[in-house]
């Protein structure tokens, strides 16, 4: 177990390389920072994959609907071992954590606050906002200071990435379809263009304690401006409109228009206009299966009573 | 419901060793395999697959460990033979 005598000598050790053990006698202030970040992720991970379950039945054609299943399975896979991790952490358990949730007194990412009107929705959704998770993603994993984070984001950035290459084909079918299709991809990207550069957040703040303490990497707006880079001459490749009167490119680099952050920091309390609807499947859904979880804990009684006896 | 931590090890048949690629929480051996098998090997990762329930991991206190790095003459670097051959190359 290793201890710091304070939050200077912590700071020596992860400034040098440390790594941060669940045993460790690590800072309050990392342990609760840490486990915000966690719980956020391990929330985003479940919300997007009940999003990705409600579109299982309307994937058109049986292979799109095995992609759409094999996804929601790796998500709530990824949401598994998350809430794992932060439960070990000891700041609340699971089932507080799940509680919270569905009681809407906790967060998770903006894009899953707004509603996914047709197919295309969900492309771009698959596309888009699943490459701008996965570039955050990856950053944190570069150099996470906390062992057991580090060690599932892994696995989830692996899967994450067959994910994304389901998206660019799914986007390539459409982008090569009827004209139909691809204005429905053009009116999707129109509503789901700022939520993804959103997903990144506002500039990261002076002095960000989870990039002093190595938990995030690159800045926020780092992260935004070289996503920016990559999806504006991609999209437009495929014959996209960037939904953004303000684009220029200065110098060869791509810039965005000014965001105004102040409906993302209503959204993110819950007030987007489909987080009650989500957040109220999601909670419905915990409820529907609680007997699953009432007879699995009978059946467990039951083998410890007879191991007993 | 207590849950019990057992940590998963996989294992490709014919090739390495069984690694440790993480853990789960589950209530019984019995529920602890098939969330491993979904947690862990949905894409073929292993062919064999070890769960330990964590409570009987024998734990080594590190102290067994600790005086490890103080006998160099364990290890060789090659430093003098290394620069003997360098020498050597340099005057052909």
């Amino acid at each position: 177990m290793k201890q710091w005598s304070d939050l200077d000598d912590f700071q020596s050790f992860i400034d040098t390389g440390g790594m941060v053990e669940p045993v460790d006698d690590m800072p309050d202030e990392y342990r609760n920072e840490v486990f915000r970040f966690i719980e956020f992720h391990a929330n985003s991970e479940l919300m997007g994959g009940l999003t990705e379950r409600d579109w299982i039945p309307r994937a058109p054609g049986l292979r799109l609907k095995q992609i759409f299943l094999a996804k929601t399975q790796d998500e709530i896979g990824h949401a598994h071992l998350l809430y794992m991790v932060a439960a070990d952490m000891g700041v609340k358990n699971r089932t507080e954590m799940l509680e919270d949730l569905y009681d809407g007194r906790s967060r998770f990412h903006n894009v899953f606050h707004y509603q996914a009107v047709t197919w295309a929705d969900q492309i771009a959704i698959a596309y888009l906002v699943d490459a701008a998770a996965l570039a955050s993603q990856r950053s944190v994993f570069a150099n996470c200071t906390y062992g057991p984070y580090k060690r599932v984001l892994k696995r989830i950035v692996a899967e994450e990435g067959f994910h994304m290459r389901h998206g660019e084909e799914m986007l390539l079918r459409l982008a090569e379809g009827t004209d139909i299709q691809r204005q429905m991809f053009q009116e999707a990207l129109n509503r789901w263009w700022l939520p993804s550069v959103q997903l990144f957040g506002p500039d990261s703040p002076e002095n960000d304690p989870l990039l002093r303490w190595k938990i995030k990497t690159e800045r926020n707006e780092d992260l935004r401006h070289a996503y920016v880079q990559q999806y504006v001459p991609l999209l437009q490749g495929y014959g996209f409109e960037i939904p953004d009167p303000d684009l220029r490119q200065v110098d060869g680099q791509w810039l965005i228009g000014d965001i105004d952050w102040e409906p993302l920091k209503a959204t993110m309390r819950n007030g987007g206009p489909d987080s009650r609807r989500r957040i109220e499947t999601a909670a419905n859904n915990w409820a529907d299966t609680a007997w699953v979880r009432e007879s699995l804990a009978a059946a467990v009684d039951r083998t410890q009573r007879e191991a007993a006896a | 419901m207590t849950m019990r931590t057992y940590e998963v090890f996989l294992k490709k048949d014919g090739k390495d060793e069984f690694r440790h690629v993480g853990a789960v929480h589950a209530p019984d051996d019995e529920m602890a395999l098939p969330l491993a098998r979904e947690s862990y090997a949905r894409r073929a990762e292993g062919d064999l697959m070890w769960l330990v329930d964590r409570q009987h991991l024998l734990v080594a206190d590190p102290d067994l460990l600790a005086p490890n790095a103080d006998k160099p003459h364990r290890h060789n670097d090659g430093r003098r033979v290394a620069a003997k051959r360098k020498n050597e190359r340099g005057q052909v």
